[in-house]
């Protein structure tokens, strides 16, 4: 039963953060119809952004972060640039083109940062929760809240504010939205900071967690891809409840499969995704791919 | 067939080539022809079937890995374990294609993307693969005395198995099955209405990429005679899509450009670091906007860049040639509709419809938007499968079936927004509608390949013939995109046509005609029917519905609520009503419809 | 159309069977004038990259420093680097490559299974190699042209299991590895070890590389409350079990090879975390010793950055190989191999004696982690 319980508390929060580079994915895709497979390497920037704010400037932990989303948002903005050619073209074709971006920003990443990379210490001091036993880290405890917090905040932003309804109508209707006179550019470009944003916050709360480097992107990017699939793809509670669901199955599968584990989650993933082929929730866009 | 003829004194450069190589560098081209092996099965299941395959590297992994298994731990020959290698790799796609029954694009991608790491984490823990290590000792491959250690009496091997692969490759992309391939990734409900058998096509082209990868893992292991489990990691993945899409994805000698071009890049690379992969990175980006047919893509693209942008088509359609007039068949019944209902999430599409419709008869379908008349169609093209009630045709019960065995049936149909195979020109559009064989005719292609070539020749033939039958003549090699719409609507209906119906359901053919266009299109359904077929019409144009149909259904709310005569359902009360109330407060069908597609795709 | 590309093919073939087959004439003779070529072949992409570049440094500091002092008898050394992008497959081309290119000697790699796949040919060569991996499998291999400039896993091990069960009495050991090259090598000789002193662990749990929550197979290793706990991976990912199994409560004293004697591990675990494990090594610290503060300074003004491990041994795997050129006058092949395999010399890492199967060191050092820093376990 411990066993049980400190597995699901390593599932959460993992899934936690799964979630937030879910969201990221899905912003973007169901705004722009854009599956980005650089994202993970946005996340790696983020990571590295925070990171470096924290520990050479010597900035407070949440500051960094802050300073990181907008840095990473910018150079989204940037990103979004260079990619635009490739919004609602054929998979394939962004398939490869933001796999190579995601190269040249990991290369990048070299060039700035070196390749060994570094580890964050824990912005947290205080010691981990005993519940009879289970033990909770604080840290987890204050990535489970930061990423519930961010979420709820996006949704207030989609649903409450004009900028947000704006997205909302694009990710329906592209024509429709551009025949009422939103800007879609201007609302896809903000669809990609808002998704870089995402993964500069996934990013900054995972350096602490683990090690920050320039290939670190990789798993988590295929990982975050794989939960945003799983929920649905493109839906924001989807891809909370996909994140969760992925971070669990890896962390259980870990323990009862051993070094077995990688193929048991991407069985179960592939056999779960072949039941219900449009997730959980369902994708949210209409007829995109 | 004869452009390729150039790749002759290609073969002739390449068989005298390691002549003029030292030691290292044959190896390289040992290893730039495996790759070009494996980007070749890719290129068929990704740019021709339009099959996310991210397994691809595991198929080449599987290929090599049983090779080393085989001959190392269970002593068998190197070519007897070869072959089933080749075997284990086709069964292996076969099962890794399974998802893409039930899913595509992106999501295929990553669920091929999982299988292939599940295959990874498999060999670097089972002992029997040498975990994380590898196994090292695989035996030279015996060839009669050659001794294939040598790198270069290998490239020879390689290149035989090569050229064997590229010509069936090339065989398989210029014959049927390739463009029934081509039209699936274009269209794969509309290729389904033709007769294509999406499932086993999509299997297919999963078996092809099991055996190129198996092909190319066998080879590895006889070239590098050493396996591990980087060797078949995702990074090596990404490479080989890159290749694919440099090179150009839905031509097969691109793909083969591609993969020589960029093993060579790889090899100069090799003691150059830092920036290379920045390099390599933005290449592949700069390509994929500039460039997104690839290499091969780019000579077409220069010579649309210096045309200019002016040059509309201004094509002209022939004459109608028209068929030979039967004498009309005894009143058997064409189609029957037993009380269909059809409900999507709540919404009632078709309540209880009932009609009947007798062979060689014109049957108009009318009503307001909404009223359930596509969805009509679609039940009996086999698009949808009703709830309730059943659909015969011609006595036999076919309620049910998958669009491919309609169309075998002969059930024929046009689509409302034309679905024309917009990669494919005209004449292979019309061809496709020719072609009438099963997929399971396609052992032909390892066994009998001149047979292929024999029945694609008369295929052209009689594609020549309607070609000429529908005055297309002018445009019959030109892409349907890029021609005025009522040629697109004529082309529909030729290729419909071409696979000699017996049922043609056309679905608003009149949309978007002139007038002019329009009184030929009555002239032409007026032959089709005089000529033994039964036509069903789905028409906003009442002067063409009136004027040309025998009868008339009239649908309203998925209902039939007339059914006569033209000239009598006119000037039914309740078709009066249903045409002045609000015909436009109806529309989810549509949009219901459309969910449903995107959810079976 | 088949038809005359067939004949134009067998017409080739006919051709190819009146002439020699084609190959490379002549061997590639080595020239006894200008610079001695070195490869060293390490991964400078990927996921290995920190590795490969810090061998390089230290292969290039040592041969920097032999040029500067006129070379071998008046030779220079030119070193070329390779990238092995940590992939076996690329390793065998870059092994033929420095064959075809008549490099005489080469350097590298630090990942076993790249330096396993690429041996065959070297040999085959008659290249001789001075790697960096220590999978005891490179030595099983008796290649007469492979060389370890550090022990193998066997040693590592032994060494820590010598001091933890037979010096320290405790007999509740737990395993956590990885299933990649290094972490696969250290589970099984470490659990020799243990087995050739009956001991049993208590738990055995295995991960795999790229994991990074461990709560379930630590959580499952606390609830056999060991004493030990030996940790069988690289770097990084000895720092996250260290740092989740602390979070976890579980209160074993961590235990492993080289890896958890460097500054990656212990800030990756947080220091408090990472205090007092017992590291086995060949190296401990730069400053265990006056040849290695020498070194250690050399390094920092060279590179600006603190020496570790893997460049001291990749710096004595460059120096052992100056020698032997020294003394075959810069000629390669089997001679070079012998007079590598007699250099006797007391390097940063020990003392290497070469045996037959390429291990020059056949002894590690215990050490404890005091503050993000080894220092040498006085009591043994």
């Amino acid at each position: 039963m411990q066993v049980f319980l400190q597995t699901l508390i390593g599932g959460v929060t993992f899934g936690a953060v799964y979630a937030l580079v879910a969201m990221g994915f899905s912003i973007v895709y169901r705004t722009m119809g854009l599956v980005n497979f650089a994202h993970g390497s946005v996340v790696m920037i983020g990571a590295y952004a925070a990171s470096t704010f924290y520990m050479a400037s010597k900035l407070p932990f949440a500051v960094a972060i802050v300073v990181a989303i907008a840095v990473t948002a910018l150079i989204g903005l940037v990103i979004e640039r260079f990619l635009r050619p490739l919004e609602n073209k054929d998979f394939t074709l962004m398939l490869i083109g933001t796999i190579g971006f995601g190269a040249v920003l990991e290369a990048g990443a070299v060039l700035v940062w070196g390749a060994t990379g570094h580890a964050v210490p824990s912005p947290v001091a205080t010691g981990p929760i005993d519940v009879a036993g289970i033990r909770i880290p604080t840290y987890s405890l204050l990535v489970i809240a930061v990423a519930a917090a961010a979420t709820g905040l996006l949704a207030l932003f989609l649903q409450r504010t004009k900028r947000g309804a704006a997205m909302q109508a694009v990710a329906m209707d592209h024509q429709a939205a551009t025949a009422v006179g939103i800007h879609v550019g201007r609302s896809n470009a903000m669809a990609f900071a808002i998704g870089a944003g995402l993964a500069a916050l996934a990013g900054s709360l995972i350096g602490p967690m683990l090690y920050v480097n320039p290939t670190m992107g990789g798993t988590l990017g295929i990982k975050g891809f794989a939960a945003a699939m799983l929920g649905g793809f493109g839906s924001m509670p989807g891809a909370i409840v996909g994140g969760l669901a992925f971070g669990l199955l890896d962390s259980f599968a870990a323990g009862n499969f051993q070094e077995y584990s990688e193929l048991v989650t991407f069985l179960v993933f592939a056999v779960i995704v072949m039941i219900r082929p449009t997730g959980i929730f369902g994708e949210a866009t209409v007829n995109r791919a | 067939m004869k452009r390729l003829i150039w790749l002759v004194p290609l073969a002739v450069a390449a068989w005298l080539l390691p002549y003029g190589l030292g030691g290292y560098a044959i190896h390289v081209a040992d290893v730039a022809i495996i790759f070009a092996i494996l980007a070749v099965g890719l290129g068929l299941t990704m740019g021709v079937a339009g099959q996310i395959n991210l397994a691809q590297v595991a198929f080449f992994g599987v290929g090599a890995y049983t090779v080393a298994i085989l001959t190392t731990q269970a002593g068998l020959g190197f070519w007897t374990a070869s072959g089933l290698a080749l075997l284990a790799a086709v069964v292996f796609g076969v099962l890794v294609g399974i998802p893409a029954l039930r899913m595509q694009s992106h999501y295929l991608g990553i669920v091929t993307l999982g299988l292939a790491l599940a295959f990874t984490n498999w060999v670097t823990n089972a002992h029997i693969a040498g975990r994380a290590e590898g196994i090292s000792d695989i035996p030279v491959p015996p060839m009669f005395g050659i001794d294939l250690s040598s790198g270069y009496l290998f490239y020879y091997v390689e290149l035989i198995v090569f050229a064997v692969a590229l010509v069936f490759a090339l065989l398989v992309t210029r014959s049927p099955l390739g463009r029934r391939l081509r039209a699936m990734r274009d269209d794969d409900l509309a290729a389904g209405a033709l007769g294509a058998e999406i499932p086993l096509l999509r299997m297919t082209a999963f078996v092809l990429s099991g055996l190129y990868g198996g092909l190319a893992g066998i080879l590895y292991a006889g070239l590098i005679r050493f396996v591990a489990p980087e060797s078949f990691n995702i990074a090596n993945m990404f490479l080989l899509l890159a290749m694919v899409i440099i090179g150009g994805r839905s031509s097969i000698l691109g793909c083969v450009v591609g993969a020589v071009a960029l093993s060579l890049v790889r090899e100069a690379l090799l003691d150059a670091s830092g920036f290379a992969q920045l390099g390599y990175g933005l290449v592949v980006v700069l390509v994929v906007v500039f460039a997104p047919k690839g290499l091969a893509g780019l000579p077409e693209q220069l010579r649309s860049l210096r045309r200019g942008r002016g040059g509309g088509s201004r094509a002209q359609l022939g004459p109608f040639r028209p068929y030979d007039a039967v004498s009309p068949a005894a009143g058997e019944e064409a189609l029957e509709i037993r009380e269909v209902t059809m409900r999507f999430k709540g919404l009632v599409a078709l309540d209880a419809v009932s009609l009947t419709v007798p062979t060689g008869q014109i049957r108009g379908i009318v009503g307001p938007n909404g009223s359930g008349k596509t969805t009509l169609f679609n039940v009996i093209s086999g698009f949808y499968r009703p709830g309730q009630g059943s659909v015969v045709l011609s006595g036999h019960d076919v309620t049910g079936m998958a669009p491919y065995q309609l169309s075998l049936r002969r059930v024929a149909r046009t689509f409302q927004n034309l679905r024309l195979f917009e990669d494919l020109s005209v004449r292979e559009n019309l061809l496709l509608g020719l072609d009438r064989t099963r997929t399971w005719w396609i052992w032909r292609y390892p066994s009998l390949p001149w047979k292929v070539l024999g029945y694609e020749r008369e295929l052209r033939r009689r594609a020549g013939d309607l070609i000429e039958r529908f005055g297309l003549t002018e445009v019959s090699d030109a892409g349907p995109r890029s021609l005025p719409y009522g040629v697109q609507r004529r082309i529909e209906l030729a290729r419909a046509m071409a696979m000699s119906p017996t049922l043609l359901l056309l679905d608003e053919p009149a949309a978007g005609l002139n007038g002019e266009e329009v009184r030929q299109l009555a002239d032409i359904v007026r032959s089709i029917r005089d000529s033994g077929v039964t036509v069903i019409i789905i028409e906003h144009n009442m002067g063409l519905v009136m004027s040309l149909c025998d009868q008339v259904t009239v649908l309203s709310s998925g209902r039939v609520i007339a059914d006569g005569r033209p000239a009598d359902v006119a000037v039914h009360p309740d078709v009066v009503a249903a045409y002045l109330g609000d015909s436009m407060s109806a529309p989810t069908e549509e949009s219901a419809e459309a969910a449903v597609e995107e959810a079976t795709r | 159309m088949h038809f005359t590309r067939f004949s134009i093919a067998a017409a080739a073939l006919i051709a190819l069977a009146a002439c020699a087959p084609p190959g490379q004439s002549g061997s590639t003779e080595a020239n006894a004038t200008g610079p001695i070529k070195i490869a060293n072949v390490n991964a400078q992409s990927g996921q290995l990259s920190s590795l490969g570049q810090w061998e390089h440094k230290g292969v290039k500091l040592a041969i920097d420093e032999v040029n500067k002092a006129g070379g071998i008898n008046g030779r220079q050394i030119k070193l070329d680097l390779f990238d092995s992008q940590g992939d076996p497959t690329v390793g065998t081309n870059v092994a033929r490559k420095i064959s075809a290119e008549s490099y005489i000697a080469m350097l590298g790699t630090a990942e076993s299974a790249v330096t396993l796949a690429m041996a065959p040919i070297l040999k085959d060569a008659k290249i001789p190699n001075i790697t960096s991996g220590q999978s005891p499998k490179l030595a099983e291999l008796k290649s007469p042209f492979l060389f370890l400039n550090a022990p193998t896993s066997v040693t590592f091990d032994e060494t820590l299991a010598k001091y933890l069960v037979d010096d320290k009495g405790m007999k509740k050991i737990a395993l956590i590895s990885n299933n990649g090259a290094y972490g696969a090598g250290e589970h099984d000789a470490f659990l020799t070890s243990l087995k050739s002193r009956s001991v049993t662990p208590v738990a055995d749990e295995v991960v795999t590389p790229d994991q990074k929550d461990f709560n379930s197979n630590l959580a499952k290793i606390r609830e056999q409350d060991p004493e030990v706990l030996f940790v069988g991976a690289e770097e990084v990912q000895s720092g996250l079990i260290a740092k989740q199994a602390r979070e976890l409560g579980l209160k074993a004293v961590f235990a492993g090879g080289a890896p958890m004697g460097t500054d990656v591990y212990a800030t990756t675990a947080g220091l408090k975390n990472a205090e007092d494990t017992v590291v086995s090594s060949p190296y401990l610290s730069n400053e265990a010793s006056e040849e290695i503060k020498a070194f250690a300074a050399k390094y920092k003004a060279a590179y600006n950055e603190d020496a570790r491990m893997h460049v001291a041994k990749a710096y004595d795997g460059a120096s052992i190989l100056i020698e032997a050129l020294k003394q075959t006058n810069g000629e390669g092949g089997q001679k070079l191999a012998d007079a590598i395999r007699g250099v006797k010399r007391a390097g940063l890492l020990g003392n290497y004696d070469y045996d037959a199967n390429g291990v020059g060191i056949h002894a590690t050092k215990i050490g404890l982690v005091k503050d993000g820093k080894v220092v040498p376990e006085a009591a043994s």
